[in-house]
């Protein structure tokens, strides 16, 4: 729990990680209808996709340097030697990432879209395939991150990034699923079971690559 | 009585360059060892060996502890965008009864609101230090702990390690500053 606590005070105390994400979300966001002149109905269609590639594009900013000041700084070091499982304290900083990052940017995605689409009901609907989506990013870009921890961060994302686009063709099909009244569940039961699978392999893996890089 | 460190034939290399070979040693409780060498021969690599954060090339080593390692390489682990309490408060040492003390020796009692980066480089190692001055470990592994301290604070630092050892603390360290520190030499240059 103390891993949580101190994670949750070095990133709250570090706004230029957390609040620097969040205005270039809603910078896109709103950038986006004033550089289209295109009608509100139109504007609904390609909303989703500048939703998804501005989501996509924020994680892998958020994520950027998840592990380099730590490694930096030695603190890496110390949790190496601690008694404290590596790979929990991983989950631990992508937990945190995720509740100040990736949360408050779906719940702003879900008030863009209704903004744009004026779909109360698509709103409500997009809020926790956002939040899956958001959490998802946020341990991919991670995992690409830890790997070039010492080569710079765009090598990782560059290395990652393939790996997102099922999840988006994914995304694409929940939003046509969504807009036609159709069931959408099969796709969240699918993301939530992407989910559950990288939320233990992905730290696990992470830990060892930390631990390669420590040598 | 079983040595706390027992290291048996240690070599290390990086692409083929030998750092060093054969180094065997015995560490017994209440004892200390000074890691001597050149620049680039190998005492922090020899170190981190010993904390288990890299592997030797060849040889044996045993570790017989009850608690974990207290270890301070060159990097201090501080964050330079909190204050000095919350700093302390991520190494785990912000309510031990024996923080204050250390703390006035420092001169840092005062300093507690005030951002890490606002700090000397000096005053920084100090908080560095409290982990060590307040470990709760059987083997304290140091790795140019005196770098960047006044006179007063090596000697309190050296009265500190002397009396670990009195308490039966198992203690590893290099320094290429001339330490009053009961132990033996251990020179990887030679």
């Amino acid at each position: 729990m103390n891993v949580i606590k101190y994670e949750l005070l070095k990133l709250r105390s570090k706004s230029r990680g957390w609040l620097g994400p969040i205005l270039v979300f809603i910078l896109i966001m709103v950038a986006f209808p004033l550089t289209v002149e295109i009608s509100n109905k139109d504007l609904g269609q390609s909303f989703f996709s500048v939703l998804w590639i501005a989501m996509l594009l924020v994680m892998m900013l958020a994520t950027e340097d998840i592990f380099l000041e730590d490694y930096n700084d030695g603190s890496l070091e110390q949790f190496a030697i601690s008694n404290i499982n590596m790979s929990y304290l991983v989950a631990a900083k992508i937990f945190i990432y995720w509740l100040l990052i990736g949360v408050p940017i779906s719940i702003l995605g879900s008030l863009f879209c209704l903004g744009i689409t004026n779909s109360t009901h698509l709103a409500i609907h997009i809020l926790p395939i956002l939040l899956v989506t958001s959490y998802i990013f946020i341990n991919v870009f991670s995992f690409g991150n830890a790997l070039s921890l010492t080569k710079g961060s765009v090598l990782g994302t560059l290395v990652t990034l393939p790996l997102l686009l099922p999840l988006l063709i994914v995304l694409g099909k929940v939003v046509i699923s969504i807009n036609l009244n159709l069931n959408y569940l099969g796709f969240v039961g699918l993301l939530l079971g992407v989910l559950s699978i990288i939320i233990f392999i992905i730290p696990l893996i992470i830990s060892y690559i930390i631990r390669a890089h420590l040598e | 009585m079983y040595p706390k460190v027992k290291a048996t034939n240690l070599s290390y290399k990086i692409n083929e360059k030998k750092l060093f070979q054969n180094i065997s040693f015995e560490l017994f409780s209440g004892s200390a060892i000074h890691i001597q060498g050149d620049n680039g021969s190998g005492k922090t690599t020899l170190l981190k060996i010993i904390c288990g954060l890299t592997r030797q090339v060849k040889g044996n080593l045993e570790l017989k502890l009850d608690k974990k390692v207290c270890f301070l390489g060159h990097k201090n682990a501080l964050k330079q965008y909190l204050t000095v309490e919350e700093n302390l408060s991520l190494l785990g040492v912000n309510d031990h009864p024996d923080l204050s003390k250390h703390l006035i020796q420092f001169g840092l009692n005062k300093s507690l609101d005030i951002n890490l980066s606002s700090l000397s480089f000096g005053q920084q190692k100090k908080i560095a230090l409290l982990r060590v001055f307040l470990n709760d470990s059987d083997l304290l592994v140091l790795d140019e702990p005196c770098v960047g301290l006044d006179q007063q604070s090596q000697e309190y630092l050296c009265t500190f390690i002397n009396n670990e050892l009195t308490l039966g603390k198992s203690i590893l360290f290099s320094s290429h500053i001339s330490l009053d520190i009961n132990s033996e030499a251990l020179n990887l240059s030679s």
